[in-house]
């Protein structure tokens, strides 16, 4: 366990330079918030300077970086400039639809993406190999916008299959795939990879020369270690999964942090941007440390060193 | 006896873009039942494609053209296994026929533990429960004399030595009763210790094995055969050249290739020498070139970024020898025994902890890199595999010219005459120096290694196991022209292996390394015939022998201790067949006496037996 106290002690500066840096663009960006909170009306410097008082924007800005820091570690990341409401709570009303959309990601990626390295890599050069890795190519260079408005426009709106908008589980399957693409490519190639290298281990011939079936080699021998890659690519492309959804959204027209963030940056609701990047470097970091947990789970070696 | 497995005209080819190559010509071989059938061959000569083709696991892009093998199965069944599908060759794999590997680093599944491995293949091919399964497993471990099997049972294969990983893979090859076990190369990988202990214990299974199950036992080491076969086939090139009983073949080789075989061992040779009366002339007190006094390295051990690391794997330790002018220093020791970081460290390529290094009169121990610039001239290293030394896009002309021209040592044309010259001495044809690393074989790139570290001159070579990794016959030719160059140059040399036989043969004195310590040291004679330490007792009588007669071995037991954690007293108590009271409390201090003239070993030795 040692090992997790270290890697939550590197979390803490993490988390900070995160913030440092959301911190400082917002306030070199130009554009006055007064301005944008006044849309452009014409106002005396009177009630200006009472916006800006309201706003604490009249402190300086190394005061102002001190209090969000301390106010952040409290878990009070200040009110919108916009709806004048805590953010916290605006980010909570937008959380849910944010997180199944990158759940339904998710599972779409790894299924397809490790289901499509399974079928290529066991039988590396042939014709089923081939064809699996074109598409898997298509899926990591297609953007997922347009990949998202081919879904719209083919089995919504041509094919009238599944509904494009409304809630429920049967319209989070084409927003799903279209976050999920990219990362069912990526998978899929990497396990691919994986797998034909671990294929032609020395412990394979072993077990062949037990007569294990072709099945259970693959099951039961080779995946588990060949997942080792692919887990790791799971880890550095959280990123990608969250921004995919951010575009996603917009696509589709998903209320969501994604949706929540795009007019907070347009609007330079600096509270809000500031206090939706801490959540999502927090997110972040936090499913890395899921990952890096996972991988004492599936290779030994590392559980033991990690032990001593 | 009735026939377990018959090969017949067995054909087996590799296929390439250029066509196709074949491996096996028509070979044909039986094994009956009980018996141990010995395959022997350099490498390439088709050892292992035979023992694939027979278990059905060839690569891809090899296949057998055609030919019959038959086997006895276990229903008394004739079967032929070319025949049977995949599905149905499984059902016999690993029942009927099953196989130890040559590595054991490997060839274990790392992700699962290796208990695992074997209940598999029980609950593959016996209908039993799990729990009697479980049973059986642990009955296996006990077996192969694993200690502690249940707790063994729960570990994963990195967690086990070498030795121990082995005797895992002969459990699995044992758990069915197969009738038929392949061994290839099963002891190869590991040192002369562990691979007596693994020899022991086949011997055991085999006379016990009530089943009748034979053993393919394929190596290069002729002692081996000698001491486990009934009988051996001898391979060369894809064909069998001779079979035999194995005394027979080794009194009487019928084929020139065994009698070559048998006459390149270097055990043959120091008995020709020793026949013809050219005994080795004793070390007198010729000039000293290299002395070490009390030298150390110990590695830090690395603990990350957030703890101090306390800790060193003390790889060299106290150690001090002397070097004559023109004479050959043979280092020997288990692997981990720190023979290449002694090695390493004369010449500095690693910075020694502390400790004295006089090269000719400097103390050179202390010198910065400008300064041991012109030292790195006259001392020059040869490695085991000098290929992954040699630039792959560098002709051999380029390679050795190379270091030339950094040391300013000549100009370009002369030095092109004298490149020349050393290519010619070390017996590889002129047009060599206009090809590239990768068009040579083993043997040839050894001599490109030697070429190398003969461009500069040395007056002293340090050559780390530079035959370990040649076959028999190409190991002998590469000794030989060691031992002309030696004299043609001039030179005094230590040479590193972990082979006794290659160091008895090659080296004029002798120093038995064990966990960083030198534990014993002398004149070659001396030491082969009158050993003083246990710990080298125990390692000549580890080494298979061709002409040895049935003695008993001294076998070590367990495997080498940590360096990081070395035991306190003798180092070697932990595994010392017949330690003193006073040894096995670590009361004892370790420290190199003179017994006889230069014959130094280590004092607990001398005072306790
Ligand atoms: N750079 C290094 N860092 C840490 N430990 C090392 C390093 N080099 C060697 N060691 C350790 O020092 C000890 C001696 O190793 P060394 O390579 O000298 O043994 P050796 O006798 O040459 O073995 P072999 O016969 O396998 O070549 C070993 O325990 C090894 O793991
Ligand atoms: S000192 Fe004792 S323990 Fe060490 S080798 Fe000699 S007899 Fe064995
Ligand atoms: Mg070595």
């Amino acid at each position: 366990m040692n090992f997790f106290l270290k890697k939550l002690l590197i979390v803490i500066p993490t988390l900070y330079i995160a913030w440092t840096v959301v911190f400082v663009t917002l306030n070199i960006i130009p554009g006055d918030p007064v301005n944008l909170m006044l849309g452009g009306r014409p106002a005396s410097d009177e009630v200006r300077e009472n916006v800006r008082k309201n706003l604490g924007l009249d402190k300086p800005v190394l005061e102002r970086y001190g209090s969000f820091l301390v106010n952040a570690t409290k878990g009070d990341l200040g009110k919108s400039y916009l709806t004048r409401q805590p953010v916290t709570k605006m980010i909570k009303e937008n959380m849910m639809p944010t997180i199944e959309l990158s759940i339904g990601g998710l599972i779409f990626g790894v299924f397809f993406g490790v289901l499509f390295g399974i079928f290529a890599g066991t039988k590396p050069n042939s014709i089923r190999d081939t064809i699996s890795m074109i598409i898997a190519l298509c899926g990591i260079s297609l953007p997922s916008f347009w990949i998202g408005m081919m879904l719209i426009y083919i089995f919504g709106t041509t094919l009238g299959w599944v509904p494009i908008v409304g809630d429920g589980f049967v319209s989070l399957i084409l927003p799903s795939i279209s976050v999920g693409l990219f990362f069912a490519g990526g998978m899929a190639r990497l396990t691919r990879s994986s797998l034909v290298d671990v294929l032609n281990q020395d412990y394979i011939r072993t077990a062949r020369s037990k007569g294990i079936s072709k099945y259970n080699i693959i099951l039961k021998h080779s995946l588990r270690n060949a997942m080792i890659p692919p887990v790791t690519l799971l880890g550095i492309q959280f990123g990608l999964l969250i921004t995919g959804a951010v575009i996603t959204e917009e696509v589709f027209a998903r209320p969501g942090l994604g949706q929540l963030l795009l007019q907070a940056i347009l609007a330079k609701d600096i509270p809000l941007v500031q206090a939706l990047v801490v959540y999502m470097t927090a997110v972040y970091i936090f499913l890395n440390l899921v990952v890096d947990f996972t991988y004492g789970i599936i290779d030994p070696r590392i559980r033991l060193e990690r032990k001593n | 006896m009735e026939d377990l497995l018959k090969v017949s005209n067995l054909n087996t080819e590799f296929k390439s873009d250029y066509g196709s190559k074949p491996a096996l010509n028509n070979i044909s071989f039986n094994i009956k039942e009980g018996e141990v059938l010995a395959l022997v061959g350099e490498s390439g000569s088709g050892k292992t494609v035979t023992s694939l083709s027979i278990m059905g696991l060839l690569p891809n892009n090899a296949s057998v053209e055609n030919g019959e093998i038959k086997l006895l199965s276990k229903k008394n069944k004739e079967i032929n296994i070319l025949n049977l599908s995949d599905e149905k060759h499984n059902e016999i794999r690993g029942n009927d026929i099953s196989m130890v590997f040559q590595e054991p680093m490997t060839c274990l599944n790392p992700t699962m533990t290796v208990g695992e491995q074997i209940l598999e293949v029980i609950i593959r091919h016996k209908k039993i429960s799990k729990i009697n399964a479980k049973k059986e497993m642990i009955g296996l471990l006990e077996l192969v004399e694993i200690p502690d099997p249940i707790q063994r049972s729960i570990e994963y294969p990195h967690q086990l030595s070498g030795g121990m990983r082995q005797r895992i893979m002969i459990a699995i090859a044992l758990a069915c009763s197969p009738k038929l076990i392949i061994a290839d190369e099963p002891t190869s990988a590991l040192d002369v210790t562990i691979q007596a202990q693994l020899l022991e214990l086949l011997k055991k299974l085999k006379n016990s094995i009530v089943t009748k199950t034979s053993i393919l036992f394929i190596t290069h080491d002729l002692g081996i055969v000698k001491e486990l076969a009934d009988r051996v086939i001898v391979m060369y090139q894809g064909k069998i050249v001779e079979e035999g009983n194995v005394l027979d073949v080794f009194e009487n080789p019928k084929h020139s290739y065994t009698n070559n075989l048998i006459q390149s061992l270097p055990e043959f040779k120091i008995e020709k020498r020793k026949q013809n009366k050219i005994i080795k002339k004793e070390t007198n007190n010729k000039n000293i070139i290299l002395s070490i006094k009390n030298l150390y390295k110990e590695f830090p051990v690395d603990k990350g970024i957030f703890k101090q690391s306390s800790e060193s794997v003390k790889a060299v330790q106290n150690v001090s020898l002397n070097v004559r002018q023109n004479k050959i220093l043979g280092l020997v020791g288990e692997s981990g025994s720190g023979k290449s970081t002694l090695g390493k460290t004369i010449i500095k390529l690693i910075e020694p902890t502390s400790g004295k290094i006089n090269f000719k009169n400097q103390d050179i121990s202390n010198f910065n890199r400008q300064k041991m610039q012109n030292i790195r001239q006259k001392i020059q290293m040869i490695f085991q595999d000098p290929f992954a030394s040699l630039n792959p896009r560098k002709n051999i002309l380029d390679t050795l010219m190379e270091p030339i021209l950094v040391h300013k040592l000549m100009k370009k044309n002369e030095a092109t005459e004298y490149i020349k010259q050393i290519i010619h001495d070390v017996g590889l044809p002129i047009e060599s120096l206009i090809r590239f690393p990768h068009e040579f074989s083993g043997g040839q790139r050894q001599r490109i290694g030697i070429a190398r570290a003969l461009v500069l001159k040395p007056e002293f070579i340090i050559a780390d196991e530079p035959v370990s990794a040649l076959d028999v016959s190409i190991q002998a030719q590469v000794l030989n022209l060691l031992e002309t160059i030696k004299e043609t140059y001039n030179l005094t040399m230590i040479f590193i292996s972990h082979d006794l036989s290659v160091i008895e043969y090659f080296c004029d004195e002798v120093a038995v390394m064990y966990l960083g310590h030198i534990v014993e040291m002398a004149p070659v004679n001396e030491l082969f015939s009158n050993p003083k330490h246990s710990y080298t007792k125990a390692l000549l009588s580890a080494v298979p022998k061709v002409k040895a007669k049935k003695t008993n071995k001294i076998l070590i037991k367990g495997d080498i201790p940590s360096p990081i954690n070395p035991p306190s007293g003798c180092v070697f108590r932990t595994r010392c067949p017949n330690p003193t009271h006073d040894c096995k409390e670590g009361n004892i201090q370790m420290g190199l006496i003179e017994v006889s003239p230069n014959h130094w070993v280590d004092q607990c030795c001398v005072n306790c037996h």
